[in-house]
């Protein structure tokens, strides 16, 4: 395993780290990474900054909750007749390090649970005839591959720092750091040392530097200035809620006391708004894919507080970059409200830079290496509850043999408890020995039965191009909306997918939030062509997701005129050159082949009036063999039936 | 009754003062209320996260009033309730209120968490004395403790269905019956329901959102001072909790007697006709249905009266009130765009006869 030391690349990960372990009360940090990039190996690392028994614990994401929050310790209990509680693993992690790989994808009633300990800093236990406290103050490190998904906002949210998404590790930079590290360890330890020496040389100046950070943290202040330009950045960027700007306060002070400064300085604000703002924002032009670089000046930062050189020639190359690498053109692109910050200030100028930053960096594309076709999952349980051994509600006990499911424990305890006095006369009798323990026999045994109503996720596909002329796309609003409504009475999951001009865009990603869903189809605009192939793509990208989130059932509503203009290879590539019309109804026609053998339902509005229509929207139905139906004619319950069937 | 669990709750430290969160005062206000007059029937906090609504109601539990209740009662009965229940299985002779030791106990509240099971809830055996003697004897549940107190529920949208059933039929009736595993319990629940949650993170059940009295919407503070004075006080909280809460303590305890004052006055409060009238068109003109908008208004008008020191309800008090009411009551209509606040305070200006553009 590799040591902190020893890893390089994802400077702003690292720079996260370490001020993580000057300040816990940041909360943790959110590392966002694609897969290969060593994200988890840094997590792990993030032992190494600690002292020495602190506690880490790693969450599978397969928890049970019992073991999340604890519980009655079934096998000590049995054996001793007195209740004995286990401490969840929640609480285990008091004082140290809770480490969530794939964040992303723990389960939403897991989630819910760290979200709610996180918030109260201790375990509540409430369950199976137990009511304790513990202590549970950790800091939470999560790491996810984003095209997996992405995590819930409200457990993001309680996340102090945000890791902007990494670009690659710079693999030929590794080596040198390593010698570089080495070297360094050689030079203050004595010439004949080995590897293994030199590592824990050079982690003990990393800690003996992270402990004065620490001392050093409780004198460094911000001043009134600087944390007015804090939270007025906050504004500008649209930043949910008033818990972001105490963390970027601390960010601040954090990133000062590990660079040995006892003043702020610019570059610690700038880190404060990179690591906690600016992931936070709703109003960046580009949405959340906006991200800024792992900037080099705060990888210097973490280097240089490793070597100990002085702040000075650092600042001074922050200054230069941003302004020099300004593009004019793009600042027609950042939005209005950033002039409507209400004070002049340093910090929109230095948003500025940022954001002009965070445009000229680009997201990897990750759509290209997405697998069309997934093998069709049986529909068995379709929409309403199921009877099951694993999960859902708990519903009744049943006499069983514990391979067949959970064991009840309170019932199995009652099953057995009003034998005790005559199954211990009748073993005195027998002349066996007696244990203290309670006797417990194979017919007292019962198990869990559970319902769960098996999870539906609507994705709704809305054409918005030019052809969408307004009146029908008020009409088409006026469908979804109702829909939306039904679908939440049934807790049903809604995604939207709007698709315009060169390419299908992901408005809202599975989530039971209809009043998110409106306000995004509120302001959807209309225009352009129909990359009907796209919305199809992205379709099965969305349902994929959340079948590995466990939800069984995906439907599809398209609401369309069906007519598709933009071919794939321009979705991917705006200046790839216009296929032949039947290329593009050929994508459509394989698109929609696929959607039907991974046993995704589907539902076609049509949109067209019908003197104009030449059945593209019948025919796309057929393809995806699902239902059709005429807007003019059709009313909302009648769509929603066809949804729900 | 199980050793693990604390007599009585005592006030963290930790928590941060109610009186030191700045700004939302909708929501405070909606809390306060609920204090001075329970059947006003709970709060929903709903809003973006990370402005303070657990903290907020957390730190209520500081500022609440003491209410008598007979000794360690695990269900916190007054005198006369015990009475009432336990009569029967008293001896020969019928025991009298001044016979029950009573004690003053700080107004509970109890915090649900999600991961809480119906049997903790609820109320079920004893686990140990079955364990130990084979005997089946009952072990009340948050619904006991939460009696005459405050139920809170953080990410309420997110509770699992079959414990949103058991809190409906429960704030319904105000009633906790337990029959199950061999064991026949009733025993009076009756708390004041508070929900927080973030709408993004799941819809409520309309059932639920029904039940309760109130509506407070908590927002993202936007003014550049207020922001920076919560960064303050949090900062000086976090480095001294103690000398912070310190600080604070004269504003909680005016705080406290304010609301001790309103409580007295509320039963004497006026409501005259007119205004009863106004309220009643109000719902009328917004297609309200059943009755529980007007009581909650009238309810929450008089509490208000009281905590402003009034003896007579006024149409200033229906309008404070009047949004935290009613903006869950609309009917939903998908293609209306108008915000619920502004389509109540349309009508409720139509109503005053004042001009709603001037």
């Amino acid at each position: 395993m590799l040591r902190f030391p020893e890893i390089v690349g994802m400077d702003l990960a690292r720079q996260a780290m370490l001020m993580l372990a000057v300040d816990p009360a940041l909360g943790g940090v959110a590392l966002p990474a694609a897969v290969g990039s060593g994200k988890s190996t840094l997590a792990r690392a993030f032992a190494d900054l600690l002292p020495p028994d602190t506690p880490f614990v790693e969450l599978p994401l397969n928890v049970t909750e019992d073991r999340l929050i604890g519980g009655i310790d079934l096998e000590a209990t049995l054996a001793s007749g007195e209740r004995v509680v286990q401490r969840g693993l929640l609480a285990q992690a008091h004082g140290g390090v809770l480490y969530i790989d794939a964040i992303n994808l723990l389960d939403a009633g897991a989630v819910t649970q760290v979200v709610d300990v996180l918030s109260r800093g201790e375990v509540l236990v409430e369950r199976e005839g137990l009511s304790e406290r513990h202590p549970a103050q950790f800091m939470l490190l999560g790491t996810w591959d984003p095209g997996d998904g992405e995590v819930r906002m409200g457990l993001l949210d309680r996340i102090g720092l945000i890791v902007p998404l990494a670009v690659q590790t710079r693999w030929q930079a590794r080596r040198e750091i390593v010698e570089t590290v080495l070297a360094e360890a050689r030079r203050n330890a004595s010439p004949a040392t080995t590897r293994q020496e030199g590592m824990e040389a050079a982690l003990t100046l990393l800690r003996e530097q992270l402990a004065e950070a620490r001392k050093r943290l409780a004198e460094v202040e911000l001043s009134e200035e600087q944390l007015r330009s804090l939270a007025a950045t906050a504004l500008a960027l649209g930043v949910e809620g008033n818990r972001a700007d105490v963390f970027a306060a601390r960010a601040a002070r954090a990133a000062a006391a590990l660079a040995g400064r006892a003043e702020i300085g610019q570059q610690d604000l700038e880190t404060a708004i990179k690591l906690v703002l600016m992931p936070r924002a709703t109003r960046i032009p580009e949405r959340e894919e906006a991200e800024p670089p792992a900037a080099q000046e705060s990888a210097e930062a973490a280097d240089e507080q490793a070597s100990d050189e002085p702040a000075t020639e650092e600042s001074a190359a922050n200054q230069d970059n941003p302004a020099e690498q300004a593009p004019e053109p793009d600042l027609e692109d950042v939005p209005e409200d950033l002039s409507e910050v209400p004070e002049n200030l340093g910090p929109p100028d230095l948003l500025q830079d940022l954001l002009l930053e965070a445009e000229a960096f680009e997201m990897p594309d990750g759509i290209l290496s997405v697998s069309l076709v997934r093998p069709a999952r049986s529909r068995a349980g379709s929409r309403g509850e199921a009877l099951n051994h694993r999960r859902g509600r708990f519903v009744r006990a049943r006499p069983g043999a514990p391979r067949e499911g959970r064991i009840a424990l309170i019932p199995t305890l009652l099953a057995a408890a009003p034998w005790q006095d005559s199954r211990r006369t009748e073993a005195t009798a027998r002349g066996r020995l007696l244990r203290d323990g309670l006797m417990i026999r194979s017919e007292d045994l019962r198990i869990r039965q559970y319902r769960d109503k098996s999870g539906t996720l609507f994705v709704f596909l809305v054409d918005a191009s030019g052809s969408m002329a307004l009146n029908r796309m008020r009409q088409a609003k006026g469908a979804v909306a109702s829909l939306l409504q039904n679908a939440y009475v049934h807790r049903d999951q809604v995604a939207l997918i709007a698709f315009r001009g060169q390419r299908a865009e992901v408005l809202l990603p599975p989530s039971q939030s209809v009043d998110r869903a409106k306000r995004e189809l509120d302001v959807l605009p209309t225009g352009g062509g129909t990359p009907l192939a796209s919305a199809l793509h992205q379709g099965l990208e969305v349902a994929r997701q959340a079948r590995s989130r466990g939800i069984s059932q995906v439907t599809f509503i398209l609401i369309t005129d069906g007519r598709v203009n933009v071919a794939l290879v321009q979705s991917r590539d705006p200046s790839a050159a216009r296929p032949e019309k039947s290329v593009m109804e050929g994508e459509v026609a394989a698109l929609a082949a696929a959607t039907a053998a991974a046993g995704i339902a589907a539902v076609v509005v049509d949109t067209q009036a019908k003197y104009l229509g030449r059945g593209e929207a019948e025919r796309l139905a057929a393809q995806l063999q699902g239902r059709y139906f005429y807007l003019p004619n059709a009313r909302a319950e009648q769509i929603v039936e066809a949804a729900l069937a | 009754m199980s050793s693990s669990r604390a007599k009585h709750k005592k006030s963290r430290p930790e928590a941060f003062p109610f009186t030191a969160m700045v700004g939302q005062e909708e929501m405070k206000l909606a809390l306060i209320l609920n204090v001075i007059d329970p059947s006003i029937g709970g709060v929903l906090v709903m809003g973006h996260r990370g402005t303070g609504k657990s903290t907020i109601v957390r730190a209520l539990a500081e500022v609440l009033p003491s209410i008598e209740r007979v000794q360690d009662d695990p269900y916190n009965r007054s005198a006369d309730e015990f009475l009432a229940a336990e009569r029967p299985r008293v001896g020969r002779r019928l025991m009298k209120a001044e016979e029950v030791d009573t004690e003053s106990f700080p107004v509970p509240v109890v915090d649900l968490p999600l991961g809480a099971t119906e049997d903790r809830v609820c109320g079920t055996i004893d686990i140990e004395q079955a364990l130990t003697h084979g005997v089946k004897s009952f072990e009340p549940g948050l619904l006991a403790q939460a009696n005459r107190g405050f139920l809170y529920i953080d990410e309420v949208n997110l509770l699992d269905d079959h414990l949103v059933d058991v809190l409906l039929d429960v704030a319904a009736s105000g009633r906790n019956v337990v029959e199950r595993e061999g064991i026949s319990v009733r025993h009076p629940a009756r708390f004041v329901l508070v929900g927080s949650g973030n709408p993004e993170e799941g819809e409520l059940r309309p059932q639920l959102l029904d039940r309760f009295g109130l509506y407070a919407r908590i927002l993202t503070i936007n003014d550049l001072d207020s922001r920076v004075e919560i960064v303050r006080r949090r900062r000086a909280f976090d480095d001294d909790p103690k000398a912070f809460f310190r600080r604070w303590s004269r504003k909680q305890r005016a705080l406290q007697r304010k609301i001790v004052a309103a409580r007295e006055l509320l039963p004497g409060i006026q409501l005259p006709e007119d205004v009863l009238t106004d309220i009643a068109r109000l719902c009328m003109q917004l297609d309200i249905d059943g009755h529980r908008g007007e009581l909650t208004i009238t309810r929450s008008a008089q509490a208000y009266a009281a905590l402003q020191g009034d003896e007579t309800v006024s149409r200033q008090h229906v309008r404070a009130v009047v949004g935290l009411a009613l903006r869950h009551r609309l009917r939903k209509d998908p293609l209306e765009t108008l915000d619920a606040g502004e389509k109540i305070e349309r009508e409720l200006a139509r109503v005053f006869g004042e001009d709603p553009e001037g």
